[in-house]
């Protein structure tokens, strides 16, 4: 109990709720920004942490980028561009249901189960840390390469489009993904003597390409869209506790499949979404309706993305392995206000563990009113003209992919992928799978080849291992999956058509 | 900018053509079974395969039973597309053009000159008229200047403007 | 530690004042420095780089009496912020944070830079390889993995730490040659830096981890790894039960992970003097001392001159090892 008190008295210390609140609404601006990810709220924290006290640091981090994943719904819901590449799996869904008037229960959602999904994330971080960190432990190579695989198939069962497009354009992504020398066997690849590319192509520059930049683009094209009806933005909050009571199957498996992923080192928020999304359309009574505007698979990949969020910092603070791109940087920071990951630092620092607790829990429970207020900020952007508010997102276009590297190559990948997204876009590739691709192509390949270094060439741990064999089946169901749908229809709708002449 | 599955498909091959004789050059690494070129081979690949399906028309219903499925649940349906001149669809090249204009521009003039053009440029091509679009040149770029440079410190070139923070 | 940690909010407060401030009349005495000063980092903020340059260039920023700014330049594997250090105007306002990979990509044919493109101002920071192997793993010590991996047959013992090529590889490498073996006795298991793979070696997919063993400490407190011995001429203070290859092996092989501060190629006389010595004091002082140690950072100094003859020795080092390895470009 003493710890305790020791942890409320840290996290009372002003200076650390003012660094909350401060940075909640820094990462609630910055996430809902088009163009600016959580990850790059959180880079960009950095030099700020550096004056700050380690709890009131690492308290920093934790508001902004449980409210930057949060807010990157916002411009996915009302301007179909999404913040952080985790809204990209579901921005159709709730740009449908805003095109419906329905955008304060999709905004709503994305908000309320954010936060039920962060308080049920950080739940599990404080039960069962070490015994998820043991099953953390337990994947090697061999199921990192089959999850990451299950990941990037997840593209052809979100897309509402052809399978083969989907995956043709998620090939694409690993094709994109291929540049640079960060590759297994550390050889430029694809880089055609560009200084710039031999880093590889960076995941933001493309994800604010394929999305705002294209979206920017359409707008060039096509006439204004018929204004929303104009009435008063409805309440938030409201018809999120019949969602809740209505979706409880869908939440609980969002909440689950979220800790697990974030457990995971390298599998983040992004990959959670997206698992959770093509879940929730797999198990749903009315798989059709998703995609035109049905909140089902919101609930489910918006709890998803957040829980996965407070267990991604579970091998971050025990091994020092961060769970995805934000708890990488939040471990530089632990380092140096010398919070040390380790498992001491549950035993020797436990007031500051709980502190790191409290500060989840009271992230996720503000959350809720900044976000009221943020999504009705944003929801003017509604009713303001098209002309005024593309070419502010243009300038952030230009200008926050810059800000992550200062480096204006940037800037240019953004206006390449700008170009590709649009045209796919009109071609019906769904773009989302090729972010997926460029997002997950690393992983796939870099498990594949170091497994089959370990095992000297030999195929066979890749299935004989117990979780690898369930991983495997899994992913070889979804890939046999639309062919089987395919032949099936097929074949059915060659007997209706023979029927009626026999 | 439509393009038919037919033309689609074969760039598609071409692709993933190019993708894997660019592959296969690659050297293999010591101590690698599994080497460099692997990977961009199977990519490429699987992307000749998906452009014959695609120049074969598979998986089109999926997409026409999509379009249904949208349109049925949509309340407004999508307004037609006026009619326009042929060079019509060529402005949508206009964002990206003005990126590359950042990216040259910015070092010479300063991100608040450089920025006050893509915004003018932008809002006019969407049709605002001169009342909305000069404030707006005049305003977003020392907004966002302000947010980026003052709040996030991120180094943007002063140039022709140099503003007083 | 405590100087900088419970200043908390005022010290923000004074910064924004501060940098308000800064871009009014720059003192134009003509003394050095007359405005502030941009740091580049070649690599990304919150990573161990961001970190050691942020430190100094606060500390910089008290000796000199102007704001030192870090500015974070990355892409090309590191090679965009290093050629952004070397092609800055020479006047003592563009500096920059170098790191071991200056020494490794040109051999790749991955740049044109070496050391030489420089004017080295000090040397601030080494990190030695270490060797871990997991918990439960029967080497009581280094001289029983050495002749474990003496009778194993070429390419059953794997390996990680970083990328293909990356310097805990050739630290392996240069190792294994050190003790009379092929460069490919035991198999290199790339992986995307020191984490992932201490994570794959409590999993029990790697037999070594050869990153430093300040990257290994949480997995070695939580009693899943244990560190053998550093590749380093002394031990780590840090860890003062980890012996050295020398006193464990008699071999006498050293190398790591260096961090230095250098600017652009002829950096004025002057100029150069005056920062090598600011970061004499910068490198004693207790503030810097206490923030490596706390990070497991290991303190090295060398001025100028020693700094160019490391760097020089150390290019010639990594060359033999990445040839050897067939890692070069012929």
């Amino acid at each position: 109990m003493d710890t305790l008190a020791e942890a409320i008295r840290l996290v009372a210390a002003p200076d650390v709720l003012i660094a909350i609140l401060l940075s909640s609404i820094y990462g609630l601006v910055i996430g809902s920004l088009p163009g600016l990810s959580a990850t790059m709220a959180t880079a960009l924290l950095v030099p700020v942490t550096f004056y700050l006290s380690p709890i009131a640091a690492v308290a920093t981090i934790i508001s902004a980028s449980a409210m930057a994943i949060f807010s990157g719904d916002i411009p996915g819901a009302l301007l179909r561009i999404p913040g952080t590449p985790a809204s990209a799996a579901y921005t159709d869904e709730a740009y449908a249901m805003t095109r419906k008037g329905q955008a304060e229960l999709a905004l709503g959602a994305g908000l309320w189960f954010s936060a039920i999904g962060g308080i049920v994330g950080t739940i599990s971080l404080i039960v069962m840390a070490p015994a998820l960190a043991e099953m953390a432990l337990q994947f090697s190579t061999f199921e990192y390469f089959w999850l990451a695989f299950l990941g990037l198939m997840c593209a052809t069962l979100v897309a509402r489009s052809s399978p083969v497009k989907a995956i043709a354009s998620m090939l694409i992504g690993l094709l994109i993904a291929c540049i640079g020398i960060e590759n297994p066997a550390g050889t430029p690849r694809f880089t055609f003597g560009i200084t710039d590319l031999l880093g590889g192509v960076e995941v933001i520059p493309a994800l604010v390409g394929m999305f705002a930049v294209s979206e920017v683009m359409r707008a060039m094209v096509t006439p204004d869209p018929p204004p929303m009806p104009r009435r008063k933005f409805g309440s938030i909050l409201k018809g999120q506790w019949e969602l809740t009571k209505k979706y409880v199957a869908p939440q609980v498996r969002g909440n689950i499949v979220g800790i697990i992923i974030g457990v995971l080192p390298g599998a983040g928020a992004d990959m959670a979404a997206w698992v959770s999304y093509a879940m929730s359309k797999r198990f749903s009574k009315e798989p059709e309706k998703f995609g035109t505007g049905h909140p089902e698979g919101l609930v489910e990949a918006g709890a998803s993305n957040n829980a996965s969020l407070a267990s991604g910092w579970v091998p971050s603070l025990l091994f020092g392995i961060p769970g995805d791109t934000i708890t990488a940087i939040a471990i530089g920071v632990l380092y140096m206000k010398g919070l040390n990951p380790g498992p001491t630092l549950f035993t020797e620092r436990a007031s500051s563990m709980y502190a790191l607790y409290i500060i989840f829990i009271l992230a996720n429970i503000l959350m809720i009113p900044l976000g009221i207020l943020m999504i009705r900020a944003a929801s003017h952007i509604l009713r303001a003209p098209r002309a005024a508010v593309m070419p502010v997102i243009l300038l952030c276009c230009a200008v926050g992919p810059f800000a992550t590297g200062n480096n204006l190559f940037a800037v240019m990948s953004v206006a390449f992928f700008g170009v590709l997204g649009f045209v796919l876009e009109r071609n019906g590739y769904p773009v989302a799978a090729l972010v997926l691709g460029i997002v997950m192509g690393s992983m796939v390949e870099q498990n594949f080849v170091t497994s089959l270094i370990k095992s000297d060439g030999s195929l066979l741990p890749f299935f004989d291992r117990p979780v690898a064999a369930v991983l495997a089946a899994m992913t070889i169901a979804c890939l046999v999956w639309p062919i089987g749908v395919w032949a099936h229809r097929r074949f059915f709708r060659r007997q209706a058509s023979v029927a009626p002449a026999g | 900018m439509h393009l038919s599955d037919r033309f689609t498909g074969p760039f598609l091959i071409a692709l993933g053509a190019l993708a894997a004789y660019g592959g296969s050059r690659l050297p293999p690494v010591p101590g690698q079974q599994v080497g460099p070129n692997v990977f961009p081979m199977v990519v490429g690949a699987g992307l000749v395969l998906c452009g014959v399906l695609i120049a074969l028309g598979v998986g089109r219903r999926f997409e026409e039973e999509a379009e249904a499925d949208l349109a049925a649940h949509e309340n407004p349906p999508p307004p037609e597309e006026a009619r326009h001149g042929r060079w019509y669809g060529l402005r949508a090249l206009i964002p990206p053009a003005l990126l590359v204009f950042y990216y040259f521009a910015v070092d010479r003039i300063g991100f608040v000159a450089t920025a006050a053009v893509m915004a003018l440029v932008a809002a006019k091509v969407l049709g605002a008229s001169w009342r909305l679009a000069l404030p707006l040149a005049a305003l977003a770029p020392i907004g966002v200047h302000f947010l980026f440079y003052k709040l996030l410190r991120v180094p943007l070139p002063a140039g022709l403007i140099p503003l007083p923070w | 530690m405590a100087a900088f940690t419970r200043r908390g909010f005022i010290a923000v407060g004074a910064a924004a004042a501060g940098a308000g401030l800064r871009i009014g009349p720059a003192g134009a005495q003509g003394a050095y420095p007359s405005r502030p000063i941009t740091m580049i980092c070649p690599w990304g903020a919150g990573g161990g780089t961001d970190a050691t340059a942020r430190i100094v260039a606060s500390l910089l920023e008290k000796e000199l009496g102007q704001p030192v700014n870090v500015v974070n330049r990355t892409g090309g594997s590191g090679v965009v912020g290093h050629s952004a250090i070397a092609t800055a105007p020479a006047d003592g306002y563009t500096l920059g944070i170098i790191t071991v990979e200056i020494s490794m990509m040109h051999w790749q044919g991955l740049t044109d830079l070496t050391p030489a493109s420089y004017t080295p101002l000090a040397l601030m920071n080494e990190d030695p390889p270490g060797v871990q192997v997991p918990a439960s793993a029967p080497y009581k010590n280094v001289k029983e993995l050495a002749d474990a991996i003496k009778a194993a047959p070429p390419g059953k013992m794997k390996a990680s730490g970083t990328g293909q090529g990356g310097i805990w590889h050739l630290a392996l490498v240069g190792w294994l040659q050190a003790m009379g073996l092929k460069p490919d006795h035991v198999a290199w298991v790339p992986s995307n830096g020191a984490a992932p793979a201490m994570q794959d070696l409590a999993a029990g997919g790697l037999d070594i981890v050869t990153c430093s063993v300040p990257e290994a400490r949480a997995m070695i407190e939580a009693g899943k790894a244990k560190a053998l011995a550093v590749m380093a001429s002394e031990r780590n203070p840090a860890f003062p039960n980890v012996p050295t290859l020398n006193e464990e092996l008699g071999i006498n092989y050293s190398t790591g992970a260096w961090r230095g501060f250098a600017g652009p190629k002829g950096l004025p006389q002057d100029i150069a003097t005056k920062l090598t010595a600011a970061l004499k004091k910068i490198n004693e002082s207790k503030e810097f001392r206490d923030f490596m140690a706390a990070r497991g950072f290991g303190v090295k100094w060398a001025d100028a001159q020693g700094f160019a003859d490391f760097m020089a020795a150390g290019d010639k080092q990594m060359g033999e090892a990445m040839k050897a390895a067939g890692l070069a470009k012929a």
